[in-house]
C-alpha cells in the first residue's frame, strides 16, 4: 500500500525546461525590433495546471549590440528588474495569471495551448504586451519606432521531471 | 493491523505534505540559476568628452563623430558669436572589427592633425555567476601633424608624428555611476629642445553620473608628469565637465572645457590654456552609429 502511495507521488505530474524559446516583436514599419531567448524556463504540473514562465532580460539576443544596450539600459532597466516571468495556472486553453515585467505585475489571461507529444509537453503561446502599461516609457522621439504592443511568443518543450 | 494502518496514515500525510510543499516549490523551480553578464554602457560614449572610454561600438558598426570646440569666453566672445566663428572641427570615423576591436581615422583641424586609432577591450567587467570587478581597455593613437612649420627648417615627416598610449581601467559602480582611470603616455618625435622629454606620463580620470536612462552628467581630469619646455611654453592640465544626452542611435555631448585641440596628444600634453585666464571653451560631440554589417 505504501509503495503504491510513493510510485503515484504528484513528482510525476511536473514538467520543466529551461531551453525555452521566447520572443518579442516591438517592431515598425520604421525599425525591426526583435530579439529572441533561448534560455527561458517554464514549468507545468499537469495535476493542478499550474504554469510558469521565467526569462532574464539581459537573455535577450537582438541583432544589434547597441539595440541590446539600450534595451537593457533605457527600457527593461535590467540591472533593476532582472526577470520577467508568468505565474498562474493553464485552464480551458487559457493562461491566467500574473503576468510581471519592469518590476511591474499584471492580471492577464492569454490563449495558450499545451500539446502532448512522446510523453513530453509543448507549449505555445502568443500575445500582446502593452509596453507603457508595465512603466516602460518610451520617449517622443522613438515613439514611431517602436510598437506600442510587443508581440509575444514563448515556444517550450517541457519534459517530465523524473 | 493497528500497526499497519497507522503506518498507512503517516506515510499518507507525508506524502501530503510533499504534495503541498512541491505545490510551493513549482515556482521555483524556473528560477534560473545566476549567469555571467559582461556589463554594458558604463559610458555612453567611446569618448568621455576629449579621454577615450573604454567603450567601443558593437561589432559591425560604423561610427561616425563629429566634434566642434567654439572660441574662448577671453577670446573677444560676443564679436566671435559666442565663439562660433573662431570653432575648431573634428571628424572621426570609426569602426567595430569585433565587439572588442575598434579602429579609427580623425581629422581635426587644429595643428591640421590627422590620426589613426586602434581600440582593443582587453577585459571586461562582468556581474553575475563570475564576477570581475573592471574592464580594461588599451588604446594607441598615432597622429601626424599637417600644418607647416614656421621655424624655417625642413622637416622629416617624423618630425611630425606623435603618439599617445593608454591603458584605460574602468568600474560601472553601479547603475548610476561610472568611473575610469587611464594611465598614459604620450610620445613626440619632435621637441623644442635637446633637454626637453619626448616622452611624458599622464594620468586620465573620468566619471559619469547618470541622471535618467537618456541623461548624464560627466567630466574628466587628466595629470601629466612635463607641462614646461625649454623654448618658454608653459601647458596646463586639461579638463571638462559635459552632459551626455542619448536618443537611440545619436549620444550627444555638451561641454565646457580649457582645451580646443582634440587631437590626441595636443589636448593631453600641450594645452596652452589656463582656465583662470577665463580661457573656457563650450564644445559638443556628436556620434552617429551605423550597423553596416549584422
Amino acid at each position: 500500500m505504501a509503495l503504491l502511495a510513493l510510485t503515484t507521488s504528484a513528482f510525476s505530474q511536473q514538467y520543466l525546461t529551461r531551453e525555452a524559446t521566447l520572443s518579442f516583436d516591438a517592431g515598425s514599419p520604421l525599425e525591426d525590433i526583435y530579439a529572441v531567448s533561448e534560455s527561458a524556463s517554464a514549468v507545468y504540473d499537469a495535476a493542478t495546471g499550474k504554469l510558469g514562465v521565467q526569462v532574464l532580460m539581459t537573455s535577450f539576443q537582438f541583432k544589434r549590440a547597441l539595440m541590446q544596450e539600450h534595451f537593457n539600459e533605457n527600457y527593461a532597466e535590467s540591472e533593476k528588474f532582472p526577470k520577467a516571468q508568468f505565474t498562474g495556472v493553464f485552464q480551458g486553453g487559457e493562461a491566467i495569471g500574473q503576468l510581471t515585467i519592469h518590476g511591474q505585475t499584471k492580471d492577464i489571461a492569454v490563449p495558450c495551448e499545451i500539446l502532448e507529444a512522446d510523453g513530453s509537453l509543448i507549449l505555445n503561446a502568443e500575445f500582446p504586451v502593452n509596453i507603457e502599461e508595465f512603466g516602460i516609457a518610451i520617449p517622443g522621439a522613438v515613439a514611431d519606432k517602436i510598437a506600442k504592443d510587443a508581440k509575444v511568443q514563448v515556444k517550450a518543450t517541457l519534459k517530465k521531471r523524473a | 493491523m493497528q500497526i499497519k494502518k497507522t503506518l498507512f496514515s503517516v506515510v499518507l500525510s507525508l506524502q501530503l505534505i510533499t504534495a503541498v510543499g512541491q505545490e510551493d516549490d513549482l515556482f521555483s523551480l524556473m528560477d534560473i540559476p545566476e549567469t555571467t553578464e559582461f556589463t554594458y554602457a558604463t559610458f555612453k560614449g567611446t569618448r568621455i568628452i576629449n579621454a577615450q572610454s573604454n567603450e567601443t561600438p558593437g561589432k559591425g558598426v560604423l561610427q561616425y563623430v563629429i566634434s566642434h570646440r567654439f572660441g574662448s569666453f577671453s577670446n573677444d566672445y560676443l564679436y566671435n558669436f559666442l565663439g562660433l566663428d573662431i570653432a575648431q572641427i573634428r571628424m572621426q570615423l570609426d569602426y567595430g572589427v569585433t565587439d572588442r576591436l575598434n579602429i579609427g581615422i580623425g581629422r581635426s583641424s587644429f595643428n591640421k592633425v590627422a590620426d589613426g586609432f586602434i581600440k582593443y577591450r582587453l577585459l571586461r567587467q562582468t556581474s553575475g555567476a563570475e564576477e570581475f570587478p573592471f574592464g580594461l581597455t588599451l588604446y594607441s593613437s598615432t597622429n601626424y601633424r599637417g600644418a607647416r612649420y614656421t621655424d624655417g627648417v625642413d622637416h622629416f615627416l617624423s618630425d611630425r608624428l606623435s603618439f599617445h598610449h593608454q591603458a584605460i581601467f574602468a568600474r560601472k559602480f553601479d547603475e548610476s555611476f561610472s568611473l575610469l582611470v587611464a594611465p598614459s603616455a604620450v610620445h613626440w618625435n619632435l621637441v623644442p629642445g635637446p633637454n626637453d622629454p619626448n616622452t611624458t606620463f599622464h594620468l586620465q580620470i573620468g566619471g559619469r553620473y547618470k541622471i535618467t536612462n537618456r541623461l548624464a552628467l560627466t567630466g574628466e581630469y587628466n595629470y601629466g608628469s612635463n607641462y614646461e619646455y625649454s623654448d618658454g611654453q608653459r601647458f596646463y592640465a586639461p579638463f571638462a565637465l559635459g552632459v551626455d544626452l542619448e536618443t537611440g542611435g545619436h549620444v550627444f555631448q555638451f561641454h565646457i572645457s580649457n582645451t580646443n585641440a582634440m587631437s590626441d596628444p595636443l589636448w593631453v600634453a600641450t594645452n596652452p590654456y589656463n582656465p583662470l585666464d577665463g580661457s573656457l571653451f563650450l564644445g559638443f560631440n556628436i556620434s552617429r552609429v551605423f550597423t553596416v554589417r549584422d
